[in-house]
């Protein structure tokens, strides 16, 4: 799920700032964050330890198929 | 085809290939169904003396920098000041102090030399020792070192200078007048705007990049700089060596879970500590033996790629703390030979778990964490000399955009990768602040600046065409398995040099984008098929086995030959050009 | 009859505000869809729905609920009515510096500065009114606590007094359970209706109270109808 839940946002588009793969954008309507691209994101966290009032939670998993060298 | 025809074609997708069979449709070939208005697009045109792309450690000493020398300066970024590129996840910066260190310089250098096999820039391997110390102190007044988030510490300078920082802005293409640079233009994230700025001097900072691979933090960078740079005439270099960071099987994806509590670390100085990792032993090893592989100290097997003896031994915790470093450290991944290191906790090892024994992470260990990275400051432009200036007059890179081979073509100094980048960018700052002093900022034709704009918003007017996240996947599977990216032969690279040739020539002019988002990675998606191909015929090239290149059919290392790295250009027919470059050598200007 | 009545009678309303004011709160907190994160935060969070819920309570426990004080007495009924104040409002007066609390003891952005970034979030109307709500509650608790020497002072009466208090804590409820249900993580749909249901009975109480329907009605309005209601 890679970003999985947004909850408590006041906003402040620190995320969609922070965040290094454009994953996170504002629903202006609402003004909130939404997890507009989850398939982009590299699990890093750093919106959720950019965001002031800890509104981000995480999960491991990607929504993607993953490639990797050998396993 | 008539519209009854139509819907029966239709309808004999949606039951013949069924729910999946349609979505993998839709994100491969199909009909691009824009979320934007591609008429209504706006430009803006920004001018200065210098222009520093990219906001990670390199950018801030550049913009800082040449500032300070007395330029114009503005800085753009794909992401945010200290929140993009592998700059937020480096914890370990390199400080050469001499009143604590035994080595001189000059010993610091020859060690770096003998570790990295003669594939290291001394003149850079000593800059970025000799400045360390000025630039951790500068860092540390900044409060740098307060937090493990960099932004605030990198807005503090910069503010204080008022330095425009445009941030979100995706830069596609550099362009020049007659042979000097000239600007370099790109598109907003945040709207249906492009963006061009004319300069008389640019400073790549954009980092390295790799092939968007999972188990590092690494997805936004894809080799922006290099390729546009090379696009424009630069020289490149490194294209052949690889940084060979494994990570775990389970959720391979989970960069911050990976990396056990790294990212959550504030950063903290390193002093000396040449060693000899993050090659391609370990994969060398899941080659020959399978995975799960099988760590030991034993665990060294014929073949092997070669390890000067006098580093076999890196995994002592005392010189490198895990976790200390930036993500392509602490003694874990590619330590081939040895346990990782570790740091009390259970997560505090080196990194993603080793197989066998992932420190606190369970499970297995998988390869390819960082696919398609060089190792740091071993890939990028070629300097001309120790000014971070490139063959094309105006144009500087700093950082990993900057094949300066500081530390070689292996990993060698811990920590040195941050303060690389800020020694470099510096260097680079002053020296492109001087340089736009004597000259005039030039007029760029309309019409050129036209065309450009027309390249950038191509994926966006595109009716129909290859979605760039299936392309991106495709690229994955010919270039990240083991046999072709790290344990490489000859036969294999071809066969995996004709698909990239395939998504160059055909899918490369075909990448539709449906938004701002996917134009960026449309552009992303064609610099990593473009390093792709650079990285292929970089590694068919080099016949011997040296540092983090390794070659099944070349295992050894050949000096007689290949004391050279390998420079890649554009000629005059806009094919790709190799040449050797003599270590120790400067290119021709 | 009475006599062994009331006190069942008694117990049983107060278990049933328990479980209106405590109880229900938790119960939609767990049955909800809410990522669970660390236990100081989830302790937190908890509370401090908890503490909403036990503000709300106070119109309940209040002269326009005259069949409750009846019930218990007076005074009984004021003690109650200055614990949950003590106590819930202390706590919801530190909300905002209990929503950085978690930062001292993790990685990320100071708590300093999360709490600038989010009293500085102007393009929210949800930190407006939680700051409204916030003043409100300053002024309503300090002028609580200095209500003899301010009534003194402004040569007033208790009643005209306790009409400023149940006045401004209208204002205070409407502007918290708006900041509430605009930012709140764990105000999903069972949870806000389940406040706005509370809100709205005990708000309709007091200005029943305040504003009898038929001029020159008694006041307080007569006692069973207010306890067929806080049923």
């Amino acid at each position: 799920m890679t970003i999985q839940h947004i909850g408590g946002c006041i906003g402040c588009r620190e995320c969609v700032l922070s965040c290094p793969c454009d994953v996170i954008r504002m629903d202006e309507a609402v003004n909130k964050a939404v997890i507009a691209y989850p398939a982009d994101c590299q699990i890093c966290h750093l919106c959720r330890m950019y965001c002031p009032v800890d509104a981000i939670t995480l999960s491991p998993e990607k929504t993607i198929p993953v490639v990797v060298s050998w396993g | 085809m008539s519209k009854s025809d139509e819907l029966t074609r239709r309808e004999f997708l949606a039951y013949g290939g069924g729910a999946a069979g349609m979505l993998a449709l839709a994100a491969v070939y199909s009909r691009n169904v824009t979320r934007i208005d591609t008429d209504a697009i706006s430009s803006s045109t920004h001018q200065c003396d210098v222009l520093v792309i990219g906001g990670g450690m390199a950018g801030l000493f550049a913009a800082v920098k040449a500032h300070d020398a007395g330029a114009s300066v503005m800085m753009v970024s794909k992401g945010r000041l200290g929140s993009s590129g592998l700059t937020p996840f480096a914890k370990g910066f390199f400080v050469f102090d001499p009143a604590t260190e035994t080595m001189t310089l000059d010993e610091y250098t020859y060690t770096v030399s003998r570790s990295a096999l003669g594939t290291n820039n001394p003149v850079y391997t000593r800059q970025t020792a000799e400045h360390s110390l000025a630039r951790a102190a500068e860092l540390r007044e900044w409060g740098f070192f307060d937090s493990n988030l960099y932004n605030k510490a990198f807005r503090r300078p910069v503010d204080a200078r008022s330095i425009p920082v445009i941030e979100r802005v995706v830069i596609t293409h550099l362009f020049k007048e007659g042979r000097r640079v000239a600007g370099a233009a790109g598109f907003r994230l945040d709207a249906e705007a492009t963006v061009t700025f004319r300069a008389k001097s640019v400073i790549l900072c954009t980092g390295a990049g790799a092939f968007k691979p999972n188990g590092f933090p690494v997805c936004d960078l894809t080799h922006d700089g290099t390729i546009m740079a090379y696009n424009i005439g630069a020289k490149v270099t490194g294209k052949e060596w690889n940084d060979g960071h494994i990570g775990r099987a389970k959720n391979p994806a989970a960069t911050y879970d990976g990396w056990g509590d790294m990212f959550d670390q504030r950063p903290s100085t390193e002093g000396v500590g040449v060693r000899h990792d993050l090659g391609v032993e370990v994969n060398y090893l899941a080659y020959m033996q399978g995975s799960p592989i099988e760590m030991g100290p034993a665990s060294s097997i014929d073949g092997e790629p070669f390890r000067p003896a006098e580093f076999a031994d890196v995994q002592r915790p005392s010189e490198a703390p895990a976790g200390r470093e930036r993500p392509q450290s602490g003694g874990g991944p590619g330590a081939g030979g040895g346990p990782p290191a570790r740091k009390g906790d259970a997560n505090g090892g080196g990194g993603p778990g080793l197989g066998g024994g992932a420190p606190g992470m369970g499970g297995d260990a998988m390869g390819g964490a960082s696919a398609g990275m060089a190792i740091h400051k071993s890939e990028g432009l070629v300097p001309i000399n120790d000014q971070c200036e490139s063959n094309v007059p105006g144009l500087f890179a700093a950082g990993d955009a900057l094949g300066s081979y500081m530390c070689g073509a292996i990993y060698t100094q811990v920590g040195s990768s941050l303060a690389g980048s800020a020694v470099q960018g510096a260097v680079a700052g002053e020296a492109a602040a001087r340089y736009s002093q004597g000259v005039e900022l030039q007029a760029v034709p309309e019409d050129v600046l036209t065309s450009i704009e027309g390249e950038i918003l191509a994926p966006l007017r595109r009716e129909a065409g290859y979605g760039p996240a299936w392309v991106t996947q495709t690229l994955q599977g010919i270039m990240i398995p083991n046999f072709v990216l790290y344990i490489k032969k000859e036969s294999m690279l071809r066969a995996a040099l004709a698909y990239i040739e395939e998504l160059r020539d055909h899918h490369m002019p075909m990448l539709r984008a449906a938004d701002m988002h996917e134009l960026r990675l449309a552009h992303e998606t064609a610099n990593m098929i473009v390093s792709a191909e650079m990285k292929l015929k970089a590694s068919i090239m080099r016949t011997e086995s040296r540092c983090s290149h390794y070659r099944l059919d070349y295992p050894q290392m050949d000096d007689e030959n290949w004391r050279a790295w390998i420079n890649i250009d554009k000629d005059e027919q806009g094919q790709m050009r190799l040449e050797k470059q003599a270590f120790d050598a400067w290119p021709a200007a | 009859m009475g006599v062994t009545v009331k006190p069942d009678l008694k117990k049983l309303i107060a278990i049933a505000a328990l479980v209106v004011f405590v109880a229900l709160p938790i119960l939609f907190y767990a049955l909800g869809d809410f990522p669970r994160r660390s236990v100081l935060k989830e302790a937190i969070s908890l509370l401090t729905l908890v503490a909403l819920s036990l503000m709300l309570g106070q119109f309940f426990l209040a002269r326009s609920n005259m069949g409750v004080i009846e019930l218990y007495n007076l005074r009984r009924i004021r003690t109650v009515h200055a614990v949950i104040a003590n106590f819930a409002v202390s706590w919801l007066l530190l909300h905002p510096f209990l929503v950085v609390v978690p930062r001292f003891f993790e990685a990320g952005i100071e708590p300093w500065d999360a709490m600038t970034m989010m009293l500085t979030t102007y393009s929210s109307t949800g930190i407006a009114l939680g700051l409204a709500a916030w003043v409100l509650l300053l002024v309503l608790t300090v002028t609580a606590i200095f209500r003899i020497r301010l009534i003194k002072a402004l040569h007033t009466k208790y009643p005209r007094w306790r009409h400023f208090h149940g006045m401004l804590s209208i204002a205070l409820t409407t502007f918290a359970l708006l900041h509430a249900i605009s930012l709140g993580r764990h105000t999903d749909t069972p949870m806000a209706t389940m406040l706005i249901v509370v809100s709205v009975v005990g708000v309709a109480m007091l200005l029943r109270m305040y504003f009898p329907q038929r001029a020159g009605a008694p006041e307080p309005p007569s006692a069973p109808n207010v306890r067929e209601q806080a049923r």
